[in-house]
């Protein structure tokens, strides 16, 4: 009889030949204590992080700390309940409230995790007889969501709105409704979305809709961090924007904020909403406090950005393949995954955390050292982790050890 | 397509040369080659490939229709009928 994962076994044979060789594995990291947003002890070492989502730096804001704490006393550690029955307390209420003025939208609903709400809002948006046309590289969870709906699905090449203009055209004769899907920044390489461009092809094809992921742009971009739709000016442009608490907000959950009338009316067709437990009460005090953070974190986003200068132009100089333009996101390229394993176990045992990203979840098949900047990070320890990149790189033969103006001897 | 549905031969002829370079198993490429077993395309290689094809008769493949072509000749009968139906 065949064993039930037999059908893995080549997938098997791939990690046990990427992971051979000493060393930690990459995917189970145990953080036994977190000292602050941008320290940790692991194995323990204490360990720069420099890959956890967490760009402005909010997981500790006293505030929202406090509102968490007063929430858990109050109202427990859990709702055991879903939206729908009785998972709905005044504070998912409040949060809901507190999105849409965020936004300047008429409607909020929040979901349990951001995956989530990309399930459930792209499995019902569309029905059948519509259609779907998302960016190549979006997200599995839009992936997963698109898949569940009984709207056909096709992928335009990513960031090109001219591809995305001659495949709506070939839909010009089809009745349905049309709804592209982006995200203003894309996770892997934070590239930002050619939003100006998408937004003029969606006005030119009829019955066309646009759903923006903000996961990794809210907080990020804006003046008053509402993401690339803010930025580029074109908020009113954007029918539906999904979201996560767990990136700048800090904690967790997701979100889909929409203007579109009767847009509450997912609320009894989403099945990841129906059919899962509410966010806890302390999470959705902290989240709700936090929106406000964001909003005023002009001081901060000015901090990430120059974070971000500091340490794509710190790993560029010294030699490395910097994937990724200047963003929140640095993604250093290892020509494969059995050197990215070893850069990666290069860092961890030298006391920095990156995330590893190997195919197929990478674009163009990349294998990558991804980091990503906390707005709290001080530029001391940038210049630790580019100087623990260049030793590593150097031990790998990936680079040769230049000699810098600022070098002593 | 023909009256007894089986592709055209210039279909074919586009596909092979399509297929060629990523053919890494060096198998013969005919109609009923299968692109998981016999050219051991991953779901990444899969989606290269059907950009390419799109690219080269230019068309949109659904998504929804992917599970079930597991064959080149699926995958011809397919691009026919997207062709047909977008060029009426």
């Amino acid at each position: 009889m065949p064993g039930i994962f037999d059908r893995f076994s080549n997938l098997m044979g791939q990690r046990d030949a990427i992971l051979a060789g000493d060393g930690a594995d990459p995917f189970q990291v145990r953080m036994d204590d977190v000292i602050s947003q941008t320290e940790a002890i692991i194995a323990g070492k204490r360990t720069i992080l420099c890959g956890t989502n967490n760009y402005l730096g909010l997981t500790f804001a006293p505030e929202a700390l406090k509102a968490a704490h007063d929430a858990l006393d109050a109202f427990g550690t859990g709702t055991t309940g879903s939206r729908v029955a009785n998972g709905t307390y005044s504070g998912h209420k409040e949060l809901e409230n507190t999105l849409c003025e965020f936004f300047n939208k008429d409607h909020a609903i929040v979901f349990s995790t951001g995956f989530l709400a990309n399930a459930g809002v792209l499995s019902t948006l569309m029905g059948p007889g519509d259609y779907i046309l998302m960016d190549a590289d979006c997200h599995a969870s839009i992936y997963d969501g698109v898949r569940a709906s009984q709207a056909e699905i096709i992928r335009f090449k990513h960031n090109d709105a001219a591809d995305l203009d001659k495949r709506l055209a070939r839909l010009v004769d089809k009745p349905g409704n049309k709804l592209i899907v982006i995200e203003g920044i894309y996770s892997m390489l934070g590239d930002k979305a050619p939003m100006a461009e998408i937004v003029a092809v969606k006005k030119k094809h009829a019955n066309t809709f646009l759903l923006s992921d903000e996961a990794h742009s809210m907080g990020v971009l804006g003046r008053y961090g509402r993401g690339l739709p803010e930025e580029v000016g074109c908020e009113d442009d954007v029918d539906f924007i999904v979201g996560t608490f767990s990136k700048s907000v800090g904690t967790v959950g997701g979100f889909v904020v929409s203007s579109y009338p009767d847009f509450g009316m997912l609320r009894l067709v989403c099945r990841a909403y129906i059919f899962t437990a509410s966010l806890p009460p302390s999470v959705v005090a902290s989240a709700t406090v936090n929106l406000g953070l964001v909003k005023s974190g002009g001081a901060l986003r000015t901090r990430l950005m120059r974070n971000a200068k500091v340490l794509h132009s710190g790993l560029s100089e010294i030699g490395l393949k910097v994937a990724s333009d200047l963003s929140p996101v640095v993604a250093v390229v290892a020509p494969d995954p059995q050197v990215a394993v070893a850069f990666w176990r290069g860092l961890i045992e030298a006391g920095v955390y990156v995330n590893l990203a190997l195919p197929p979840a990478t674009p163009y098949g990349y294998s990558l050292l991804r980091c990503s900047l906390c707005a709290v990070h001080t530029e001391e320890q940038l210049r630790k982790v580019v100087s623990i990149f260049e030793s590593v790189a150097i031990n790998l033969g990936l680079i040769e050890r230049k000699v810098r103006r600022s070098a002593v001897g | 397509m023909t009256a007894n549905g089986e592709p055209s031969a210039d279909t074919f002829a586009a596909l092979h040369e399509l297929l060629g370079p990523l053919n890494k198993t060096g198998v013969d490429l005919k109609p009923e080659t299968r692109f998981s077993e016999d050219l051991n395309f991953d779901s990444l290689v899969v989606m290269e490939f059907v950009a390419t094809v799109e690219d080269c008769f230019d068309i949109s493949i659904p998504m929804n229709i992917l599970p079930d072509i597991t064959t080149v000749k699926h995958l011809a009968l397919a691009v026919e009928k997207i062709v047909k139906a977008d060029r009426g």
